[in-house]
């Protein structure tokens, strides 16, 4: 008897040791950062490798203090598409309601990346009170408007990147200079048919033309749109001195090639320009896109030293991708995980009401200046001195190169002319 | 003289989207939707041989257009002819097929604006004050030079007759051994290769992306309602009707209404004559 209880006794012993032993350390549960992103398009991709940059670093050092315990982020990402031609806004919000009510996810970031989209999914982010960080490709100015124009509902939103107000004042404020410096005063407006793009447009048309600039004309071109020929001339016929364009499509790359080729006597300034942004703009365009012009919205994604982490960020990134940050949603979307992180941990909980109190409390140096948002529309403070606030950034190809030449607090160079634009 | 110039660039490009999808329809009857697929295919195609294999841009143009051939032929040889007659089966699978290549291209890391074709001569020249680019030139003239080899091809070859044939009466075609199921896949074969041939000659005047495929199976579908469907010549015409009008919409109206113009095109020709210019398929109907 005194046996038997001896190998029952020993047998419960052995099977709890083997359990403890074979089951694995509880690891602690991920903080799930839902991305909805149109990947195929470069303000998608761009996002996606700044977060999962972010993430990997963070992790790394442990994780996201949260609730006594350190705990991961997990980057999960589902393709919008929204901005492909012709996809209807309503396959956004599909992802978006995805990865919240499917992926589970605790917050948020990224997109969607069209700007339509983005205003869409707001009411659902509100009745799902999910704090959602915009990084990428929305621009319009609606966005932090509707957030302050109805704060109780809208609370749970915030964007980390530039807006298009805030690109038309640094457009302008180059316009003045190329003014005095080379008496330029025709202005030709290029945009693609989206609702930020024609917003902006319409926007620096008000604003140059109160500024004294002869406005030569304003085309909008649909989306996908592959000749460009007949509105460059119209803009060589009418004298003009620099074409604006607003446009996030990759076709635009042509319109830099038909510009070259015409050699139409205008400096092509992108405000919006995805094609100009990227390093493959040089290859793309046969270095025909030189002397091209674009607003990356913020520094990181083209090289400057804005403050002391924009070229470790830089580094970092083009180590892990085996290319450089290429634009817009690059710098911001890297931000933005360690934004979330710090207010999280502020906030010591996931809970989203205390998450956006510790959101609207955010003061920290990231890559691209300090980072702050405004209180009640929740929109990354903009500034042109890093220690003030987030910087933009504004390059012109040269040589092959992507220069920063705005704002001049980080410039790595001047604006320079194409060699028949030369008096 | 800038609408007519780029008028005319617009129509022969315009032509080229549409040659290959008026052939195969002309002949086999077949709405080929999977036509805007295969000339992105063909253009990525000539892309990786020139890059990936560096091989020389000769080759590499001979080697898309002959694999999209092959391609097209195998699509027609292993789908489509399983829904032979079948014209709204015929319709979803060739559209399937172009979707799964287009999805299959982007799965394939195909995204971006990096991808390009050089032109054919660098540089630029100006005819009348007005300055236009050498591979413009260059579509222009080679554009017009297959409309001719297709018309002497058609009427001065075996296959070519023998293709007309069956375009014209199947079954009287097939009384005289002409066999139909080889001809139609010789149609699509040469369908597609039109196709790569349109992409070899036009994307160097911009990029290679996914999404342009869709919008080459509108236009292209826009120019053959107008010109008829099956009738390649009502197509050429189609393509310099629509081209003309959709410049003269830029320069007079606004470019943002320039793809409104092929679609409008295709709904003024459904309610007014819906055999179109030239095609034959609704004529008696439309008389009745």
């Amino acid at each position: 008897m005194k046996t038997r209880r001896f190998f029952l006794a020993a047998s419960l012993f052995l099977a709890v040791a083997a359990l403890i032993a074979v089951a694995p350390a509880r690891a602690a549960q991920p903080i799930t950062l839902g991305c909805p992103l149109s990947t195929a398009f470069l303000y998608g991709w761009a996002a996606e490798r700044g977060f999962k940059l972010a993430v990997e670093e963070i992790n790394a050092a442990g994780g996201v203090a949260v609730g006594g315990e350190k705990r991961p982020f997990k980057v999960e990402v589902i393709d919008t598409r929204d901005l492909e031609p012709g996809v209807p806004v309503s396959e956004a919000l599909l992802a978006v309601e995805k990865l919240i009510l499917d992926k589970k996810a605790d917050f948020i970031l990224g997109g969607p990346v069209r700007s339509e989209a983005a205003l869409a999914a707001m009411p659902l982010l509100s009745k799902h009170k999910k704090v959602s960080i915009l990084t990428t490709g929305v621009l319009t100015p609606k966005y932090h408007a509707m957030v302050a124009e109805q704060y109780d509902k809208f609370k749970y939103c915030f964007r980390i990147h530039g807006e298009a107000k805030n690109l038309v004042g640094e457009i302008m404020a180059n316009f003045a200079q190329l003014k005095e410096k080379h008496g330029f005063n025709n202005l030709f407006i290029m945009a693609q048919d989206v609702s930020h793009a024609r917003g902006a447009a319409d926007t620096i048309k008000t604003v140059a033309a109160d500024k004294g600039w002869n406005i030569t004309g304003l085309e909008i071109y649909p989306t996908g749109a592959t000749d460009f020929s007949m509105g460059l001339l119209k803009a060589k016929n009418a004298k003009t001195d620099i074409i604006n364009i607003w446009m996030d499509m990759p076709e635009s790359a042509i319109l830099l090639k038909q510009w070259f080729d015409m050699k139409v006597p205008a400096l092509p300034f992108g405000s919006t320009l995805a094609a100009a942004e990227q390093p493959g703009f040089w290859k793309a365009t046969d270095g025909k896109g030189e002397f091209t012009l674009c607003n990356v919205v913020n520094a990181g994604n083209a090289p400057s030293n804005a403050t002391a982490w924009t070229m470790k960020f830089y580094d970092a990134y083009a180590k892990r991708w085996g290319v450089e940050p290429e634009g817009l949603g690059s710098s911001s979307s890297y931000m933005a995980v360690y934004t979330l992180k710090e207010a999280i941990e502020r906030a010591g909980s996931l809970d989203s009401d205390k998450v956006v109190a510790a959101l609207e409390a955010t003061d920290i140096m990231g890559v691209y200046g300090r980072l702050r948002f405004d209180p009640k529309s929740h929109q990354v403070i903009p500034a042109n001195e890093a220690k003030e606030g987030a910087v933009g950034s504004i390059l012109q190809w040269q040589a092959g190169k992507r220069v920063v030449v705005y704002p001049k607090s980080i410039a790595m160079g001047e604006i320079q002319l194409p060699p028949w634009m030369r008096k | 003289m800038e609408i007519l110039i780029y008028g005319t660039i617009n129509s022969v490009a315009l032509a080229l989207y549409a040659l290959g999808f008026a052939l195969v329809y002309g002949i086999s009857r077949l709405p080929n939707f999977a036509h805007g697929a295969l000339y992105v295919l063909s253009g990525f195609i000539a892309w990786s041989a020139l890059n990936t294999l560096k091989l020389n841009y000769l080759l590499s143009v001979v080697i898309a257009m002959a694999v999209t051939a092959l391609i097209g032929a195998v699509i027609y040889r292993v789908f489509l002819i399983r829904v032979r007659g079948m014209e709204i089966s015929e319709i979803i699978a060739s559209y399937a097929i172009g979707l799964a290549i287009l999805e299959g291209l982007r799965w394939g890391g195909f995204k971006g604006m990096t991808y390009t074709l050089p032109p054919f001569i660098e540089g630029s020249t100006a005819i009348a004050g007005i300055s236009v680019d050498y591979q413009r030139l260059v579509v222009i003239v080679i554009g017009a030079a297959l409309v001719a080899i297709l018309w002497l091809f058609t009427h001065y070859t075996r296959i070519g007759l023998a293709l007309r044939g069956m375009a014209q009466d199947e079954r009287a075609a097939l009384m005289l051994g002409i066999d139909s199921d080889i001809m139609a896949v010789v149609a699509m074969g040469i369908g597609s290769m039109l196709a790569a041939f349109a992409a070899i000659l036009l994307l160097p005047l911009g990029n290679i992306v996914v999404e342009s495929g869709y919008n080459v199976l509108i236009l292209a579908i826009a120019v053959c309602i107008v010109g008829g469907l099956g009738s390649w010549i009502g197509a050429v015409l189609a393509a310099f009707l629509i081209g003309f009008a959709q410049i003269l919409t830029v320069v007079y109206v606004g470019a943002h209404f320039q793809m409104v113009v092929a679609l409008l095109a295709i709904i003024l020709t459904l309610i007014l004559k819906p055999s179109g210019l030239f095609g034959q398929q609704k004529e008696l109907e439309e008389r009745v």
